[in-house]
C-alpha cells in the first residue's frame, strides 16, 4: 500500500473530518510520515482513561470469581487481585501472597501474605479473608468458574496471623499455577457482590450491565505510585467497526481486539499506536481419536502434514501469529521446542492415507464463528487438503449450536484456547476426565506420564516427563495446532504504560494500574 | 421490495392476449430493450463466469492469490487473500439459480391457487384469501429470517421460503385475472360439455391470464434476486466458501476503503440484474395494459 | 361505514392472533433445548432441569403458548439465550432508536414522493415526467443494501467523506446525540420508499386529472393551479394514503437490512444478531413486533380508504 501513497498529503483539518466520516479505514494507508510523539519520562498522575472493550451484555457481572466476557475480565482484574498472577512475560509473580512454598510431598502449600495490602475500605487482608474467599469459590451449592481446577483442594486453613495453608487431597506440583488465576481474587470475609470490595488498584463507582462501568483510583493501593489515572471507564463494544471508530473519533483512549486485517490501516493513522503481543492462544482443529477415520493414527498424521501453517498464518491472521507444531503451552519452560517443526508434505500425507486405506478421504469439518478467523481457517484448510486429494466438506454452524448439545462430540471440528502452561492445559483438555477433551484423547502411556509429572517436585525430572508426554501428542495426538495468534490492540498516542502481554488478555492484560496519560492529551 | 398490491383494473373485460403478441408489443418499449441487454449481460457473466474466472484472473475462486486485502491482480484480493475478480465471476451462478427456482415455485403455486380460488369461488376462495392475509402481514424478508432462525441457512430453505412467500402475491393477481374471464362464453361452453375442471383451468383459463402472469414472473424474479442477495449480504443466505455476490459484499465491506473492488463489483452486478429484470417486467406490464401504466406490486 | 371499519378491525385481530400462533409454532420446530443453550458450557443436569422448570419448558405446549401470549401483554417477552437477560431489556432502547429512523424517513419520503408524483403527472409525457418515472423505476428495483453501499461509497468512504458509515454512539447514548450518523441510513430508506409513493401518486393523479369533474372545472375556466389544489388533490388522497401507509409499514421490515449495514443499534440489527445466534426469544419478539406494526398500519390505511371513499372499498379490494 505504501508506495501508492504520497507522504503527508493530509492536513490536520481534513484528517479530523475524515475520522468523523466514520469508516474505520478511511485513511487508506496514507499519511504514515508524521506520527505524533509518544509520551516520555516518568509516568504522570491524573486524568481519565476510557477503554473500549469487546463483548459483554445484559449478563455482565462484578462477581470476582465467575467472570465470563471480556468486560467481566477487565473489571475483575482492576477490582480484585489473586494470591499470585502471571505477569506480562507469563511468569508467575506473587501479589497478595508474598511467597508460596510447597511441602516436600507436594500436598501442602503455604502462602505468606504480603504486609500492607488493604481492601478498598482500608481494612488489611487477613488469613481469614483468604479462607473465606476459597470457601466462596468452592461452595458446593454454587461453585464458581475457578472451582473445577481446584478439585484436589481439600481445605484452606489459617497458619498464624500472616499465612494460609492449602491442604490437597493428592500431591500437585503445579498448584501454584492453579492459584495464579485472575478469577481467584481475594475478597473480604463479609464480601457482598452488590458492594464489590477487593484489593485492586481501582474502586467501583458506577456499573451498568451491558454498557459501561466507571472506577476511581484506590487510595489504599499497595504498589507505590500506582495507579496513575484518577478514573477508569470501561465501555462495552460488540461491533468491530464501532470500536475502531470510537478510537479514531477520540471517544475512547484505547480499544482491545483489532481485527488483524485492519492492522495496516490503523498503523497508518499517526495518532494511533497498535499494540501487538505474542500470546499462547491457539485455534486448533480437533480430530476425535475414537472415531473413524481419525481413529487411525496414520490419518491424523496425514492431516497434520496436509496443513501449510505459514499459509494459514498469512491468509487467516494476516501474518499475526507464530508457527504452531501440534503442541500447546509455548511459554511453559518444558515446551518441547526440540521436536522438529512440522511442515506441509503432501507426498507423505498421500502415502499415509493410502496405507490407511483412504486414498480419497472425504471428511466433514464442523466450524462456527467461535473466534475471529475460525471459519476462515476452515476454508483455508479445505483448500490445502484438496491438494492432497482430501475432500473436506465444511459445515458452518452458529456459535450457540456449536457449543450446544454436540459440543465435544464433533468428529472433526475446531476450538479456541487462551494461553496456559502445559499441566493446567492437560487438566482442561487432554485427560479422560478433563472437562473439554474435544479429541477424546485417552492414552494410558500419556496419562501415566502426566500423573507422575504432577507428583514430581523436582523441576528437571518433571520437565523431562512433560517432554515425553508432548512427544506422544506430537506423534499420535488428535490436535492440529497451526499457530499461536498475536493479540492486537490499539490506543491513542498519548496513552503510555500499556505493554504487550503474553497471557492472551488484551491491552497489557487489562492491567490499567500501569497506564498513564501523557501531556499531549490536553 | 415491498408488498403493495394494487388491483389491476385492466385485467377485467379485456380481450385475451396471446403471449407472443404480448412480447412483440412489449419490445416496442425502450425499457424492454435496455432491460433485456442488462439482464443478458449479467446472466452471461453468471453463467460463463465460473469458466472465465481462472482464465481472466489466473486464479481459481477458492485459491490464494496473495495476502489479504492487497491490490494484486486486476481487482485485488479479499479478506482471505483470494482473487476478487475470479470470485466475482463465479459469484452469480448460485444467486441466479436460486432466484429462478424461487420465482418458478412462487409463480406455479400462486397461479394454481389463484386460478382455483378465482374459478371455484365460494368458501374455498374465502379460505385461500384469508390465509393470504396472514402471510401478507409479514414483510417477506422477516418471514425468511424467522425460518432461517429455526432451520438454519440452507439453500433449499432460501428457495422454498422465498417461493412460498411469493405465492400469495401471485395468487391475488391470478385470482383477479381468472375472475375476469371465468364467465366468458367459451368457458361456459366447456362446462356444458362436461370438460373436467382441471382441463378447463389449464386449457381455457391459463392461456387467457398469461399477460398478468408474465408481468408477475418479471417482478417476482426482481424481488427474488433482491431477497436472496440481501440474505446472503446479512450472512444468512448462501454460505462460505461459495463465491457469491451478496456474501462477497458482507465479507469485504470491512476493507471498503483499502480494497473497494470486493464490494463494488458485486454491488454493480446485483444492481444491473435487478434493474434489468424490473425494466423487463415494466415493459411487459405496459404491453399487457395496452398503455404505460403502473404495475408495481 | 362504521360496520365496515369494525369488520376490518376484527379481521386484523384474527390475523394478528394467527401470526402469533405461527411465530410460536416456528420455535417448537427448533432442535435442541433452550435451557441448555442458555447455560452453555457450564450446564449440569440439575441446573438444566431447574432452568427448564423456571422457563416453564416442562409445561404442555398449549400452556406454554398461553403463557407466552400472556407475557406479551404484560411486557414479558422471555429470556434471551445470548444475553441471558430478559428480551425487553435488550429491545428497550433499540425500539426507540428504530422509531427515530422510521419517523425521519417517513417525514421526508412522503412529501417528496407526493410532490414528485404530482409534478410528474402535471407534466405528463414531457421530459420531467419521463426522467422521474425512469429514475424511480430504476431505484425501485434496487435492494436496499445496494442503495446503502452506493451511498457509503459516494458520501462516506471513497468519493466524499461527509457522513459516518457506521453508528458512532457509545452504547447507552441515544442515537440522535450525533445527528450526522443518522443521515445515510435515513437517506437510504427515503430512496427505497419514495419511488413507490411517487409512481402511485402519478398514476392516481393521472386518473383524477382525466376525470369528468376536473374536465368540468377546466371548462368553467377555473385556473389550472386551483383545479389542481381544489379538485384534483383531494380526490387523490384516499387511494394514495393507502399506498403511503403500506410503504411506511414496509419500512419496519426494510429497516432490518439498513440497520445491519450501518451498524445501527435498532431492532433490525437485534433481529439479525438473534437469527445468526439462533436466539429464538428475540426472533419471536421482533418478528411479532414488526408484524404487529405492519398489520396496524395496514388497518389504518384501510380505515383512511373507507373514510375517504366508501365505494372504493369492496371486499376483494386487496
Amino acid at each position: 500500500m505504501e508506495e501508492r501513497c504520497r507522504p503527508n498529503s493530509l492536513s490536520r483539518r481534513r484528517f479530523l473530518s475524515a475520522s468523523l466520516a466514520g469508516a474505520a479505514l478511511l485513511l487508506a494507508g496514507c499519511g504514515t510520515t508524521f506520527a505524533a510523539p509518544a509520551p516520555t519520562g516518568p509516568p504522570r498522575r491524573g486524568g481519565t482513561l476510557r477503554v473500549g472493550v469487546t463483548g459483554g451484555g445484559a449478563a455482565d457481572t462484578l462477581d470476582p470469581h465467575s467472570p465470563a466476557t471480556n468486560p467481566d475480565i477487565a473489571r475483575v482484574i482492576n477490582l480484585y487481585e489473586p494470591l499470585l498472577i502471571r505477569d506480562h512475560d507469563y511468569r508467575l509473580q506473587p501479589v497478595i501472597a508474598q511467597s508460596l512454598t510447597a511441602s516436600a510431598d507436594g500436598r501442602t502449600w503455604t502462602a505468606v501474605l504480603r504486609d500492607g495490602v488493604r481492601f478498598h475500605d482500608g481494612r488489611p487482608v487477613t488469613p481469614a479473608d483468604v479462607v473465606a474467599t476459597f470457601k466462596r469459590i468452592t461452595d458446593p451449592k454454587a461453585p464458581k468458574s475457578g472451582a473445577t481446577s481446584l478439585s484436589m483442594l481439600a481445605e484452606v486453613v489459617p497458619a498464624g496471623d500472616r499465612a494460609v495453608e492449602f491442604r490437597l487431597s493428592a500431591p500437585n506440583a503445579g498448584f501454584d499455577d492453579l492459584l495464579g488465576q485472575y478469577s481467584l481474587g481475594i475478597v473480604p470475609a463479609d464480601f457482598d457482590p452488590k458492594k464489590p470490595i477487593g484489593t485492586g488498584p481501582f474502586k467501583l463507582s458506577q456499573f451498568t450491565p451491558g454498557l459501561q462501568s466507571t472506577f476511581t483510583r484506590n487510595e489504599h493501593y499497595w504498589r507505590p505510585g500506582e495507579p496513575y489515572v484518577d478514573e477508569l471507564v470501561l465501555i462495552n463494544f460488540t461491533e468491530d467497526d464501532a470500536r475502531i471508530n470510537a478510537l479514531l473519533s477520540s471517544q475512547v483512549d484505547a480499544i482491545d481486539q483489532v481485527p488483524v486485517a485492519l492492522v495496516d490501516v490503523l498503523r497508518s493513522d499517526p495518532r494511533v499506536r497498535v499494540l501487538t503481543a505474542e500470546t499462547g492462544s491457539w485455534l486448533p482443529f480437533t480430530m476425535r481419536v475414537d472415531r473413524p477415520p481419525f481413529d487411525d493414527v496414520r490419518v491424523r498424521q496425514a492431516l497434520r502434514l496436509v496443513v501449510d501453517r505459514e499459509q494459514l498464518i498469512n491468509q487467516v491472521l494476516s501474518g499475526q501469529g507464530k508457527l504452531g507444531n501440534d503442541l500447546y503451552a509455548p511459554f511453559d519452560p518444558a515446551y518441547a521446542s526440540e521436536l522438529p517443526q512440522r511442515k506441509q508434505d503432501l507426498d507423505a500425507a498421500r502415502k499415509l492415507l493410502a496405507e490407511a486405506g483412504h486414498p480419497n478421504l472425504d471428511i466433514e469439518l464442523v466450524t462456527a464463528p467461535i473466534q475471529a478467523g475460525a471459519v476462515e481457517a476452515a476454508q483455508v484448510f479445505q483448500q490445502q487438503a484438496k491438494q492432497a486429494g482430501v475432500t473436506v466438506r465444511i459445515r458452518k454452524l452458529d456459535t450457540t449450536t456449536f457449543y450446544g448439545d454436540n459440543y465435544l462430540s464433533w468428529d472433526f471440528a475446531q476450538d479456541f484456547w487462551y494461553t496456559r502452561n502445559y499441566l493446567p492445559q492437560v487438566a482442561n483438555g487432554a485427560l479422560p476426565k478433563s472437562p473439554y477433551n474435544e479429541t477424546h484423547w485417552h492414552d494410558p502411556e500419556f496419562a501415566a506420564l502426566i500423573d507422575r509429572a504432577s507428583r514430581t517436585m523436582d523441576t528437571a525430572e518433571r520437565t523431562s516427563l512433560l517432554k515425553q508426554a508432548q512427544k506422544i501428542e506430537y506423534e499420535r495426538g488428535g490436535l492440529i495446532v497451526w499457530a499461536f495468534e498475536n493479540r492486537v490492540d490499539a490506543h491513542q498516542f498519548y496513552v503510555a504504560g500499556i505493554v504487550p502481554d503474553r497471557t492472551g488478555i488484551s491491552l497489557g492484560g487489562y492491567q490499567f494500574r500501569q497506564a498513564w496519560i501523557g501531556k499531549e492529551a490536553a | 421490495m415491498t408488498a403493495v398490491e394494487i388491483p389491476r383494473a385492466d385485467a377485467e373485460g379485456e380481450p385475451p392476449t396471446h403471449h407472443s403478441g404480448l412480447f412483440r408489443t412489449a419490445w416496442a418499449f425502450p425499457q424492454a430493450k435496455i432491460g433485456t441487454a442488462l439482464t443478458a449481460l449479467v446472466v452471461l457473466v453468471a453463467v460463463l463466469g465460473p469458466w472465465l474466472g481462472p482464465l481472466v484472473a489466473g486464479h481459481e475462486p477458492t485459491e490464494f492469490a496473495g495476502k489479504p486485502f492487497k491490490p494484486v491482480g486486476i481487482a485485488g484480493t479479499d479478506g482471505l487473500g483470494r482473487d476478487v475478480l475470479s470470485r466475482f465471476l463465479a459469484g452469480g451462478t448460485t444467486l441466479l439459480l436460486y432466484a429462478v427456482l424461487a420465482t418458478a415455485l412462487g409463480i406455479v403455486l400462486g397461479a394454481l391457487l389463484g386460478m382455483i380460488a378465482g374459478y371455484r369461488g365460494g368458501l374455498l376462495d374465502s379460505l385461500l384469501m384469508r390465509a393470504n392475509d396472514v402471510l401478507l402481514s409479514f414483510p417477506q424478508l422477516v418471514i425468511a429470517l424467522l425460518a432461517i432462525a429455526v432451520i438454519g441457512p440452507k439453500g433449499w430453505l432460501l428457495v422454498l421460503i422465498i417461493g412460498l412467500t411469493h405465492a400469495p402475491r401471485t395468487a391475488l393477481v391470478a385470482r383477479q385475472a381468472t375472475v375476469a374471464v371465468r364467465d366468458h362464453d367459451y368457458i361456459r361452453a366447456a362446462e356444458m360439455y362436461a370438460v373436467p375442471r382441471g382441463q378447463i383451468l389449464v386449457q381455457e383459463i391459463l392461456p387467457n391470464i398469461t399477460g398478468p402472469l408474465m408481468v408477475e414472473i418479471g417482478l417476482r424474479l426482481t424481488y427474488s434476486i433482491g431477497y436472496i442477495a440481501s440474505l446472503s449480504f446479512l450472512g444468512l443466505g448462501i454460505q462460505p466458501p461459495t463465491a457469491d455476490w451478496g456474501l462477497m459484499i458482507n465479507e469485504n465491506r470491512i476493507a471498503l476503503v483499502v480494497q473497494p473492488w470486493g464490494v463494488l463489483l458485486p454491488v454493480l452486478a446485483i444492481a444491473l440484474l435487478a434493474v434489468g429484470t424490473n425494466l423487463l417486467a415494466d415493459s411487459l406490464a405496459s404491453a399487457a395494459a395496452g398503455r404505460t401504466r403502473e404495475t408495481r406490486s | 361505514m362504521s360496520r365496515m371499519i369494525l369488520r376490518r378491525l376484527l379481521v386484523s385481530l384474527v390475523v394478528l392472533w394467527l401470526v402469533s400462533l405461527l411465530v410460536f409454532v416456528a420455535t417448537l420446530l427448533l432442535p435442541g433445548d433452550p435451557a441448555r443453550a442458555i447455560l452453555g458450557q457450564q450446564a449440569t443436569p440439575e441446573r438444566i432441569s431447574a432452568l427448564r422448570h423456571q422457563l416453564h419448558l416442562d409445561d404442555p405446549v398449549w400452556k406454554r403458548y398461553l403463557d407466552w401470549l400472556g407475557g406479551l401483554f404484560t411486557g414479558d417477552l422471555g429470556t434471551s439465550t445470548s444475553t441471558q437477560g430478559p428480551v425487553t431489556a435488550l429491545l428497550g432502547d433499540r425500539i426507540s432508536a428504530s422509531l427515530v429512523l422510521l419517523v425521519l424517513a417517513a417525514v421526508l419520503a412522503v412529501p417528496i414522493g407526493l410532490a414528485l408524483g404530482t409534478w410528474s403527472s402535471v407534466r405528463r409525457g414531457r421530459a420531467t415526467d419521463q426522467t422521474i418515472s425512469g429514475v424511480s423505476l430504476v431505484i425501485a428495483a434496487l435492494p436496499e443494501f445496494v442503495i446503502g453501499v452506493a451511498l457509503i461509497v459516494l458520501f462516506s468512504t471513497t468519493v466524499f467523506k461527509l457522513f459516518p458509515s457506521v453508528t458512532l454512539t457509545t452504547p447507552g447514548e441515544p442515537v440522535w446525540r450525533q445527528p450526522a450518523q443518522l443521515v445515510l441510513p435515513v437517506v437510504t430508506l427515503v430512496l427505497v420508499v419514495t419511488p413507490y409513493i411517487a409512481r402511485m401518486m402519478r398514476a392516481t393523479m393521472n386518473e383524477v386529472l382525466d376525470s369528468g369533474y376536473v374536465e368540468m372545472a377546466r371548462l368553467k375556466g377555473v385556473p389550472e393551479r386551483v383545479v389542481l389544489r381544489r379538485h384534483a388533490l383531494p380526490h387523490a388522497v384516499g387511494p394514495v394514503a393507502q399506498v403511503v401507509a403500506i410503504q411506511l409499514a414496509w419500512l419496519t421490515g426494510g429497516v432490518v437490512v439498513v440497520e445491519f449495514l450501518f451498524r445501527y443499534p435498532g431492532i433490525g440489527q437485534a433481529l439479525i444478531d438473534a437469527v445468526a445466534k439462533r436466539d429464538v426469544a428475540v426472533v419471536q419478539a421482533v418478528t411479532l413486533l414488526i408484524a404487529a406494526v405492519y398489520i396496524v398500519v395496514n388497518l389504518l390505511a384501510d380505515v383512511v380508504g373507507i373514510l375517504a371513499n366508501p365505494r372504493l372499498r369492496t371486499e376483494a379490494g386487496r
